[in-house]
């Protein structure tokens, strides 16, 4: 009976080929790298009593490298340096990134994170058949892929439009600016969307989800 | 005695253990006992369809005799190493066994072994029915006995259970806060774990329907009534923290202290020797750890962003198990620092040009 649970906690290689797959069983829990002072147990709720409790008997999966306990990594920042990454040179995209961070005086962290929310649509499109013409429907979004899709407007603006001899990281540095004042490309993009939602508002009623 | 019709090597077995179990009560008398051994049984006795015969069977008094034939063998085996009888665990004998018969094998699975019969022999139900053909159980017929006849148990408790709050109801003394279960730090046995406490094959829907009964039962206010019954379907999980070796403490002639660990990382080693002086220079190779590879990012804990550091960070981590207290070896462990990193590189498929990347898609 050990042996079933010890074939859990082996690195796991699947028997067919699958294309999403990792090295971790379901077993292994996400690393936690924050350094900061942890709530007393008196103020946890029972939930996070129970997660801690399953923290000290679950195998924990090791930490990415590109992660630190340093109060200066920041996931979201993380997760943009991965997106803007290509052909995986992340020494490359997070350089790109931290130079705008110099430029920027004032709090670049807060400026970046309220660029970003700045940039999110509230609302999206969805391509619905119906009756042989597609119609574009105005849809919920969910907060992750509204982050996503800031992220990508925003990387997408800065490799396509700028001028011939600007840089990427100033060019970033101008977008994260003027979509922090809500101006610039990227917030307009955003109102483009809207607006076409606020349209096709009569098809809204094609959405069976 | 020997091979008679398509039994093959069973029935060899039975009658030349029941010959063997005759003989030696007869020579029990003249000579002093023995252990009589089955030494082999030649393949050229296996007929065709022993196959079609099903699973070997073995007799409760077969099993009886291989249980005291382990133990001899056991108070044998401790004279033989010059240790106490008595005090003979298992661990004990398989040092021994692995010193006395050194194997090459690679599959553990192949080597010599000597373990209780209990656990080599696999666990089969007795005989389910009478002389007459009338089987005991009441359950016989649904082909999984033990199997409903714990769903009947379990869901007798939860009836019995519910007539307790009725009449705790009735008396007016019904309070929703009482005694509850402790569940942390243990799990539900798995399928295979049931299967094996059922001696039964059961599907994967039975074991959830067993599950969702289980958790029924633990609803209830005063499932504390029925604690060891449930305990006995968890299993304890130790804590993870324990798991890991802390690398002991040793000191320089200097008196300052200093631990060794190793790390690895896909291909590459490291080895880390931490001293606690305090200055805080790194030396890889002998050479300052600037020059040694580009320090690109600035981080804390060392975390370099080649693979040749992930193996120099879990050095690092733990050898620093054993300058820090229990709670930060916890703290460090939930931080992932201590496991090591799995992923590999992934190997290139026939068909496709890399990993992932496929040839150019052709329609024609």
């Amino acid at each position: 009976m050990a042996a079933s649970v010890r074939h859990l906690l082996k690195p796991w290689t699947p028997s067919l080929c699958l294309v999403r797959w990792s090295r971790y069983n379901s077993y292994y829990l996400d690393p936690d790298p924050s350094k900061d002072a942890r709530v007393p147990d008196s103020e946890l709720s029972p939930e996070q009593k129970e997660l801690q409790e399953l923290k000290t008997v679950r195998r924990i999966k090791a930490a990415l490298s590109s992660d630190t306990s340093s109060p200066f990594s920041d996931p979201l920042m993380s997760k943009f340096i991965n997106m803007m990454m290509q052909d995986g040179s992340k020494i490359l995209a997070r350089g790109i990134m931290t130079q705008p961070r110099e430029e920027i005086e004032c709090s670049p962290h807060s400026v970046f994170q309220q660029a970003l929310e700045n940039c999110k649509p509230i609302i999206g499109l969805a391509s619905v058949q119906k009756g042989g013409k597609s119609y574009q429907v105005p849809v919920p979004l969910t907060d992750n892929r509204r982050g996503f899709l800031a992220m990508k407007w925003m990387i997408t603006e800065c490799r396509d439009n700028k001028h011939r001899r600007t840089h990427m990281y100033e060019k970033l540095s101008q977008e994260l600016l003027a979509a922090f004042a809500n101006e610039g490309n990227v917030v307009k993009r955003k109102h483009d969307l809207h607006r076409m939602a606020e349209a096709n508002r009569a098809y809204a009623h094609y959405r069976w989800w | 005695m020997a091979a008679s019709g398509c039994r093959g090597v069973r029935s060899i077995l039975w009658k030349y253990g029941s010959c063997g179990k005759n003989f030696c009560v007869s020579r029990s008398k003249t000579v002093p006992q023995l252990p009589v051994r089955q030494i082999c049984v030649s393949s050229s006795l296996w007929k065709k369809n022993l196959a079609a015969a099903g699973p070997q069977k073995f007799t409760q008094e077969f099993i009886d005799k291989q249980v005291e034939e382990f133990e001899v063998g056991k108070r044998h085996l401790a004279n033989m190493m010059g240790e106490d009888p008595e005090t003979f665990t298992q661990e004990d004998i398989d040092r021994s066994i692995a010193y006395l018969f050194p194997s090459g094998l690679f599959e553990k699975r192949a080597r010599p072994v000597m373990k209780h019969p209990d656990e080599i022999f696999p666990k089969q139900t007795a005989i389910q029915w009478d002389a007459e053909g009338r089987p005991f159980h009441f359950l016989f017929y649904t082909g999984r006995q033990s199997y409903y006849s714990l769903l009947h148990d379990v869901y007798e408790k939860i009836l019995a259970i519910e007539r307790h709050q009725d009449k705790m109801r009735n008396k007016g003394l019904f309070t929703s806060e009482t005694k509850q279960i402790l569940l942390t730090g243990s799990r539900w046995l798995l399928k295979e774990e049931i299967e094996e406490y059922l001696v039964e094959n059961i599907s994967d829907h039975d074991y959830v329907r067993l599950i969702q009964l289980m958790e029924k039962l633990l609803s209830m206010p005063y499932c504390s009534l029925e604690e060891e019954f449930i305990l006995k379907f968890r299993k304890q999980l130790e804590a993870q923290s324990s798991k890991h070796e802390i690398p002991a403490l040793q000191y320089d002639p200097q008196g300052v202290a200093f631990s060794v660990a190793d790390g690895r990382r896909k291909t590459a080693k490291a080895s880390i020797t931490l001293r606690d002086s305090g200055s805080g220079n790194i030396t890889i190779n002998g050479r300052n750890y600037l020059h040694c590879f580009p320090l690109l990012q600035d981080r804390e804990q060392l975390m370099f962003p080649l693979h040749f550091a992930g193996a120099l960070r879990l050095a690092i981590s733990r050898a620093l198990l054993s300058f820090v207290s229990e709670g930060e070896v916890e703290r460090i462990r939930q931080a992932g620092l201590l496991t090591a990193d799995p992923r590999i590189r992934e190997r290139k498929k026939p068909g496709q040009e890399g990993a992932r990347k496929k040839f150019t898609w052709k329609k024609r």
